[in-house]
């Protein structure tokens, strides 16, 4: 065989093997495809371009980052439990303890946005107690302090910041607003000895005055009544009117305790979504 | 050359389990991966995939999944659209027909169901005449249709099905609605008492006492000349015993209204446990 033969057969080999990758580019195309109607926010196209490329490419080489991407496209329109469901299916065909740690916290943090607390607690306790992940404590923690905030348990996720930094931002964060919180218990407690305290406690003024009117109001008729011997009167006054004005007002005070909590809550989680740089769930 | 042999074959055969070049969105491949997602029940993104194949010369059978899809997913009207595409040359066309009035059934038009019954059903031969028949005599459960006699209603079933059909004639002839006006009238003369006619003898029991002890306040308080309290307690008397009144006749009307709520409810369990009478078909085997 001459030079000239053996460079042809050498292009010729160069060219069937290139031409034999073509399929694989097929599927990486299709990949990137996906990925850019994601980053396009087209999610559902994104999904439907993916769940083609698993149809067709029997090598399952994009079975975890597929699975992946189907679940972050589940994630950002909001459908967490379906997000779950492909996530947990990327965790079972993931190839190394990297891909089953990196899918194990997207779950937690899925289920930290759908409020499964307990579910997220239990998993990152899971993800902890594997020997695989002695490293990760701090991101665990991290994850840990972030179930607590989504259950409004600001106490116990400054605890959990603490772990990982006395001086985390979100460690400081997080004590700051359950020291705003209110005390229920207490704005209940005090409206049994003095009524309308808890609401004044609480803020609302003007609901504490009606309470504490309506109270004396109510208490005068009663003790006027048995005073003047119409005890018939006094029962009936004392438990149809004053006694449901005395409960109101501390339930009362209690309902106001618990919403401005949820609100202090709200506003935090909203400073937390549009002002922290740091992962959110 | 053994070499260059020796790299050709080593080369194609690490890529040969993937040198299959896939063309995504060759028809036959889009009808491939359609029928998959339609087998994994992911009807809206399998009929997208139906919809990409239909041309101006639209496959019957494709129609027809992509309608029994929007069904599914319970969206009737594009269900509807699909099936009435079908032509009557079509080896679907019956089955289309009733999936229609079926369709038009669960949107709660009536009138086209029972219209697309009497052109399609009674008028022409139709496999389905039967099933067509027993759910169209679901119509008169539902509507506000004067109810044939119970032997017409009752005759395309079967003998099982005959005693349930027969158990919600019964019901609609003569459904056991309370009068508002009674309870109200009852309630005027005895307080209270319109609530207990109602079934409600918790309610009716403390209307009568908190009311009857609010008369004997006013009345006790008259007596003793203390006249701002004996008007306080006739205001509040009145006020119970007013209220209680309306209260008797708004109790009524939510009895009657929670009454076809559970009847409508117990239609619509039969029926979807019937599967309305539609075959079930078999595309995934």
């Amino acid at each position: 065989m001459n030079f000239v033969s053996k460079l042809k057969l050498i292009l010729v080999s160069v060219f069937i093997i290139t031409y034999s990758q073509y399929a694989q580019t097929d599927f990486d195309a299709q990949y990137d495809f996906a990925k850019s109607l994601y980053e396009q926010e087209q999610y559902f196209d994104a999904i439907t371009e993916l769940k083609r490329l698993f149809f067709f490419d029997k090598s399952e080489k994009y079975i975890y980052s597929g699975n992946m991407f189907i679940g972050e496209c589940y994630k950002q329109g909001g459908k967490f439990s379906d997000a779950i469901h492909f996530v947990t299916f990327a965790q079972i065909n993931a190839a190394s303890e990297k891909e089953i740690y990196d899918a194990g916290i997207e779950i937690i943090r899925l289920n930290i946005l759908r409020r499964t607390t307990s579910q997220a607690l239990k998993l990152i306790d899971s993800l902890e107690s594997n020997p695989e992940f002695e490293s990760k404590k701090s991101e665990l923690n991290y994850w840990r302090g972030w179930a607590y905030i989504f259950s409004d348990d600001w106490e116990n996720a400054a605890i959990e910041f603490s772990l990982i930094d006395a001086n985390h931002e979100l460690k400081i964060f997080s004590e700051k607003v359950d020291e705003e919180q209110y005390s229920v218990g207490f704005a209940k407690t005090i409206s049994y000895f003095i009524p309308g305290a808890g609401q004044f406690y609480t803020g609302e003024y003007l609901s504490g005055l009606i309470s504490l009117g309506w109270n004396v109001l109510w208490g005068y008729l009663t003790i006027e009544a048995f005073i003047n011997d119409r005890v018939f009167d006094g029962i009936i006054i004392g438990s149809l009117l004053w006694m449901r004005f005395y409960r109101g007002n501390f339930q009362n005070a209690e309902e106001f305790a618990l919403q401005k909590n949820l609100e202090m809550s709200n506003k935090a989680l909203n400073y937390l979504q549009y002002q922290y740089q740091g992962l959110k769930p | 050359m053994k070499w260059i042999l020796i790299i050709i074959l080593i080369g194609t055969s690490c890529c040969f389990c993937q040198s299959i070049s896939v063309d995504f969105n060759s028809p036959e491949n889009i009808r491939k991966f359609a029928d998959h997602l339609f087998c994994e029940k992911d009807y809206l993104r399998a009929n997208f995939e139906y919809e990409r194949l239909l041309g101006n010369d639209a496959d019957d059978t494709l129609l027809f999944k992509i309608g029994l899809g929007y069904s599914f997913i319970r969206d009737y009207q594009n269900g509807n659209n699909n099936f009435s595409r079908i032509t009557s040359s079509s080896i679907w066309y019956d089955d289309a027909k009733l999936q229609q009035l079926k369709l038009y059934f669960l949107l709660g038009d009536y009138k086209r169901a029972a219209s697309i019954y009497e052109e399609e059903f009674e008028i022409k031969e139709n496999k389905y005449s039967i099933e067509s028949n027993k759910l169209n005599n679901f119509i008169y459960f539902f509507g506000n249709k004067t109810l044939p006699l119970k032997e017409e209603i009752i005759f395309p079933f079967n003998e099982d099905e005959k005693k349930v059909v027969s158990s919600f004639y019964d019901w609609k002839s003569n459904p056991p609605y309370k009068s508002s006006f009674t309870a109200g009238i009852l309630s005027a003369v005895i307080p209270g008492a319109g609530k207990m006619y109602l079934g409600e003898w918790g309610d009716g029991i403390t209307a009568f006492l908190v009311t009857g002890l609010f008369a004997f306040l006013a009345y006790d308080n008259f007596e003793a000349d203390h006249d701002t309290r004996a008007w306080i307690f006739t205001g509040l008397g009145a006020f119970f015993y007013a209220g209680n009144i309306y209260g008797s006749v708004a109790a009524a009307q939510i009895f009657n209204a929670r009454i076809e709520f559970e009847f409508n409810q117990s239609l619509n369990v039969y029926l979807s446990n019937k599967n309305y009478f539609t075959p079930e078909y078999e595309f995934c085997k």
